[in-house]
C-alpha cells in the first residue's frame, strides 16, 4: 500500500516520537503543573482533567526492547506491556511524574501498579477496585470506587474538584470521542482516506497530550480528510482485536501486505474513546462513573458476551472480511477469550488470524508470514 | 461440546485413594492423619460420583469459591482446578489433559491448571456439573475459565464477583454478590437456603482456621513435626471440606500428632539439617522425588507463608453470609499472591524466616501463576535483608515437561551446598 503523507498528522507522530518526553509535557511541568501517568482505560481521566493535572497514559516502549529490568523486577512471566511500562518507569522515563493511577483490572496492570509503587517513588497513588459486572450493585461499588479517588486526588491537592470543573473536563473529553467518532466514520467507507497505522498514530497522541490541544489537531486532521481525496484500500477489510498495542508499525505490515485495517477493539483505539459521558440527568461525577464501567468491554468483564457482541457488530459496520487477534503472551484475559470470540465471528462467516506477540513488534518475520497467507486466503474467499 | 455422565476417571481417583489410605494403615510409621487424608480425598469424590444418584446438584467451582454456602444447600462442590491437578498426578494424565486445553485454543501462557480443567471438562473425565461457579479470586485465569466450562458443559453459570480491596464497601458489595447467588441455586436446585445450617457451618469454619493457625504455631518447633511437603495435604482439607466434619477431624488429629511429637522432641527426620520456607508450590510430578532428596539431604519446609498464614479475624456464625464474605479476605493466599501488596504481608515473611529458624528459602516460580511471580525480587531482597538465601526454580505445577528430575535435583543439590558452606 503507498502513502499520501497527510500534513496534519505531523503533529501526532511529533508527540508520539518525543513521548513520554514532549515538549510541552516539560513545558508544563517548568511552569510547575502536574502530569499524571494512568495504567488502564478503567481510570476516569476527566477527573484528573478537572483538577486541573494533564492526564497521560503509561505505554511502554515504542518497539519491541530488551526487557532485563523489567524481567528482573515483574519476572518473564508477566505480559511484556507490564514489563515494558515498568522499565520505562525504573529507567526514569517517566521520572516527572506526579502520580499514577490504576484500576484493579487485570493481574498484569495490577502488580506493575504494586511495584511501581514499592520502587519508583511518586507522590501520588491510587489503584480503584473496579468491578467485573455491569449490575447496578457494581455500578454502585464503582461509582464509591471514583468518588474515594477524587476526595483523595482532593486531599492531596488540597483544593476542591468542583462540579463545574467536571463538566467542562466532560465536555472536553467528549469532544474528543465525538471528533474520534467522525474520523472512524470515514474508515466505514470503500475507500477509506486514512489507513490503520495512521489512525494509530491519532490515537496514540491521544493519550500522550493535553486534550484540548489534541482536539484541536484532530479538527485539523479531519478538515485536510475531508480535501484531501486520498483512497485506500483494494484488498481485505480488516479489524484488529485483542491486547493493548501501540505500534503503528505493526498495523503498517499488515497494510503493506495488502490488507487495510479499517477498525479495531483495542484500548488503546475504539475501547479508548467509543463511548460519551452522558449526564442524562445525573451528577457529573455520576455520568463519569457510568460510562467508564458500561464502556466497550475489556475482556476482564463478565459476562463476555457484551464485549463479543460488540466486535460482531463492529464488523458489520464496517464490513470486515477478517479479524487479526494480537494477544500478547501472558495476556491471560483476552486469551482466554480467544476459543469462544474465534467460534462466534466464524459462525458470522469471519475467519480469524490468532497472532501470538510480545508487546511493541512491529509484525515482521514469521508474523508477516502468517499475515499474508491469511490475506491470500481472504482472497480466495472473495472470489 | 458437552461432558457426559462419565463417572470412571473419578471412581479410578477413589479406588486410589481408598487404596492408599488401606496401605498407610499397615505402614507403622504412616501416621493417622495421612490415612485421614486419603479418605478425605476418596469420600469427597465418592460424593461427587454419588451426586446425580442421590438427586443432588453438582456444583464445578474454582478455586477458593466459598463451598460453605453448597454445603449448608446440600449441593456436591467439585473443586475444578484440584480435580484436574489430581487426575493429571494420580492418573499420569497431564499430556491427554493439557493438549485437549490447547486443543480448544488455549494458550500455553494460560495457567496449566486452567488448560486442564477445560481439557477434563472436553474430554468427559468428569461427571456433568450441573451449575458452574467461578469468581476471580484468585486471578485472571479464574475470573476468565467459567464461560468455557459452561459452554463445554452446556450448564448454566454464575460468576462471583470479589472485590479487589477489603473495605467497607467492597465487604457490602461481595455480601450482596453471595445473597445473588444463593438466589441463583435456590432457583437452579430447587432448595431453599438452610440459614441455621450455614451459621453451624461458619462456626466450624472458624474453628478450622483457628486449629490451622495452631498448626502453624506448632511448626516452629525444632526439629519439625510436619514432613517435608505435607503442607500441601493441609491445604486440601479446607479446599474440599470447609467448616466440615472430615476437616476438622483431620486437622484436629495432625494437631495432636504434632503436639505429641513436640513433646516428645521428635522430628520427620533423623536428622534436620536445613529448614526452609517454600514460596508457592514444587511441580506435581516431582513430588515423590522431592520428598526422597529432602529426606536424603535433612531438609524440610517448615514454613509456606504464601499458603498457610492465615490473616487475623474471626468469622461470627450470627452474620453468615458477612462471615463467608469475609473469610475470603482471611485465606492466605489472597494476601500474599492476589494482592494488594501488602506491606504487613511482606514483613510477615521476614518475621516468619527469623521465627521459623529458616535457613534457606526455595521460590517455585510457577510460570502460569503471573501475579505471584512478579513478587520474586520483593520477597529475595526482604529475606536478603534477614541473611536467608533463596533460590528461584521456573517451573510448572502439572506439565511434567517443563522441568527434568535431573534438573531441578541438580539445583537443590547446589543449593543445599551453598546453605552447607554456609
Amino acid at each position: 500500500m503507498s502513502y499520501t503523507e497527510l500534513q496534519s498528522l505531523e503533529s501526532f507522530r511529533e508527540v508520539n516520537h518525543t513521548f513520554p518526553k514532549t515538549e510541552d509535557i516539560m513545558e508544563l511541568k517548568r511552569q510547575g503543573k502536574k502530569v499524571f501517568g494512568w495504567l488502564c482505560t478503567y481510570v476516569p481521566e476527566e477527573i484528573i482533567h478537572a483538577a486541573g493535572i494533564l492526564p497521560i497514559r503509561i505505554t511502554g516502549y515504542a518497539q519491541e526492547t530488551e526487557l532485563d529490568d523489567g524481567n528482573a523486577y515483574l519476572y518473564i512471566n508477566n505480559c511484556s506491556f507490564s514489563r515494558s511500562c515498568l522499565q520505562m518507569g525504573l529507567r526514569g522515563e517517566y521520572d516527572y511524574l506526579d502520580g499514577v493511577v490504576a484500576g484493579s483490572t487485570c493481574d498484569g496492570a495490577r502488580r506493575l501498579f504494586d511495584l511501581w509503587q514499592y520502587y519508583i517513588k511518586v507522590p501520588f497513588h491510587h489503584i480503584i477496585t473496579v468491578p467485573r459486572k455491569y449490575t447496578e450493585r457494581a455500578h454502585g461499588l464503582y461509582y464509591e470506587q471514583v468518588a474515594q479517588f477524587k476526595e483523595h486526588l482532593e486531599q492531596y491537592l488540597d483544593t476542591r474538584i468542583t462540579d463545574e470543573a467536571l463538566l467542562k473536563s466532560i465536555s472536553v473529553y467528549n469532544e474528543s470521542r465525538e471528533a474520534l467518532k467522525k474520523l472512524y466514520q470515514l474508515r466505514k467507507l470503500d475507500k477509506p482516506p486514512i489507513t490503520g497505522a495512521e489512525t494509530m498514530e491519532v490515537l496514540n497522541a491521544s493519550q500522550r497530550m493535553a486534550k484540548e490541544q489534541f482536539n484541536q489537531y484532530l479538527c485539523e486532521l479531519l478538515d485536510e480528510l475531508a480535501v484531501s481525496g486520498i483512497e485506500h484500500g483494494s484488498g481485505a477489510r480488516l479489524m484488529v482485536t485483542g491486547s493493548v498495542m501501540n505500534n503503528p508499525e505493526f498495523i503498517r505490515s499488515i497494510e503493506e501486505l495488502g490488507g487495510l485495517v479499517v477498525t479495531d477493539e483495542l484500548c488503546t483505539s475504539t475501547r479508548y474513546w467509543s463511548d460519551p459521558v452522558v449526564l442524562d440527568g445525573r451528577s457529573p461525577l455520576e455520568a463519569v462513573s457510568r460510562r467508564y464501567l458500561n464502556n466497550f468491554p475489556c475482556a476482564r468483564m463478565v459476562p463476555s458476551d457484551e464485549r463479543f457482541d460488540r466486535i460482531l457488530q463492529l464488523a458489520r459496520d464496517y464490513r470486515v472480511d477478517g479479524v487479526i487477534s494480537q494477544i500478547i503472551r501472558y495476556c491471560v484475559p483476552y486469551a482466554h477469550d480467544l476459543p469462544l470470540i474465534t467460534d462466534r465471528l466464524k459462525k458470522a462467516g469471519i475467519p480469524t488470524l490468532a497472532l501470538d506477540v510480545e508487546y511493541g513488534t512491529s509484525g515482521s518475520g514469521q508474523i508477516s508470514t502468517r499475515v499474508q497467507a491469511f490475506l491470500e486466503m481472504l482472497e480466495t474467499k472473495k472470489k | 461440546m458437552t461432558t457426559a455422565e462419565n463417572k470412571s476417571d473419578i471412581d479410578l481417583l477413589v479406588r486410589t485413594y481408598r487404596l492408599m489410605a488401606r496401605m498407610n494403615r499397615v505402614r507403622p510409621e504412616a501416621r493417622l492423619s495421612e490415612t485421614l487424608y486419603f479418605n478425605l480425598l476418596a469420600d469427597y469424590y465418592t460424593r461427587i460420583n454419588n451426586a446425580h444418584r442421590e438427586g443432588k446438584l453438582l456444583a464445578a467451582h474454582t478455586v477458593f469459591f466459598p463451598t460453605e454456602i453448597l454445603y449448608a444447600m446440600d449441593i456436591v462442590p467439585m473443586h475444578t482446578e484440584m480435580t484436574t491437578w489430581l487426575n493429571a498426578m494420580f492418573l499420569r494424565r497431564q499430556a491427554e489433559i493439557l493438549s485437549k486445553g490447547a486443543e480448544l485454543g488455549l494458550a500455553p501462557e494460560i495457567c496449566s491448571p486452567h488448560r486442564g480443567v477445560a481439557g477434563i471438562f472436553a474430554l468427559n473425565s468428569i461427571p456433568r456439573p450441573d451449575v458452574i461457579l467461578w469468581s476471580n479470586l484468585i486471578c485472571d485465569n479464574t475470573a476468565k475459565s467459567g464461560e468455557l466450562m459452561m459452554e463445554l458443559s452446556q450448564s448454566p453459570g454464575f460468576f462471583l464477583d470479589n472485590p479487589f480491596q477489603d473495605s467497607p464497601g467492597e465487604m457490602k458489595y461481595l455480601v450482596g454478590e453471595l445473597e445473588d447467588m444463593v438466589r441463583f441455586l435456590e432457583e437452579k436446585s430447587g432448595r431453599k437456603m438452610d440459614w441455621n445450617r450455614l451459621s453451624e457451618m461458619v462456626e466450624s469454619t472458624d474453628r478450622e482456621i483457628e486449629l490451622y493457625r495452631e498448626i502453624y504455631q506448632l511448626r516452629k518447633a525444632v526439629p519439625s513435626p510436619m514432613s517435608a511437603l505435607s503442607y500441601l495435604e493441609l491445604l486440601s482439607a479446607d479446599y474440599m471440606f470447609p467448616g466440615q466434619p472430615e476437616s476438622i477431624q483431620y486437622l484436629t488429629q495432625l494437631r495432636d500428632e504434632l503436639k505429641e511429637m513436640i513433646q516428645e522432641s521428635r522430628g520427620t527426620i533423623s536428622q534436620e539439617r536445613f529448614r526452609l520456607m517454600t514460596l508457592f508450590i514444587p511441580p506435581m510430578h516431582l513430588m515423590s522425588s522431592l520428598t526422597k532428596l529432602f529426606e536424603e539431604k535433612g531438609a524440610v519446609s517448615v514454613v509456606e507463608p504464601l499458603f498457610t498464614r492465615w490473616s487475623e479475624g474471626r468469622l461470627d456464625p450470627a452474620r453468615p453470609l458477612e462471615s463467608v464474605a469475609k473469610k475470603s479476605f482471611l485465606i492466605p493466599e489472597r494476601r500474599s499472591m492476589y494482592g494488594p501488596l501488602s506491606q504487613q504481608a511482606l514483613q510477615d515473611i521476614t518475621d516468619s524466616a527469623e521465627q521459623y529458624k529458616i535457613d534457606g528459602a526455595i521460590y517455585w516460580a510457577f510460570m502460569g501463576c503471573r501475579h505471584t511471580c512478579a513478587t520474586i525480587k520483593i520477597i529475595k531482597e526482604k529475606l536478603s535483608e534477614v541473611d536467608v538465601p533463596m533460590l528461584t526454580v521456573d517451573c510448572d505445577i502439572v506439565d511434567p515437561t517443563i522441568n527434568s528430575e535431573e534438573e531441578v535435583r541438580d539445583k537443590l543439590e547446589q543449593f543445599f551446598e551453598l546453605l552447607e558452606d554456609r
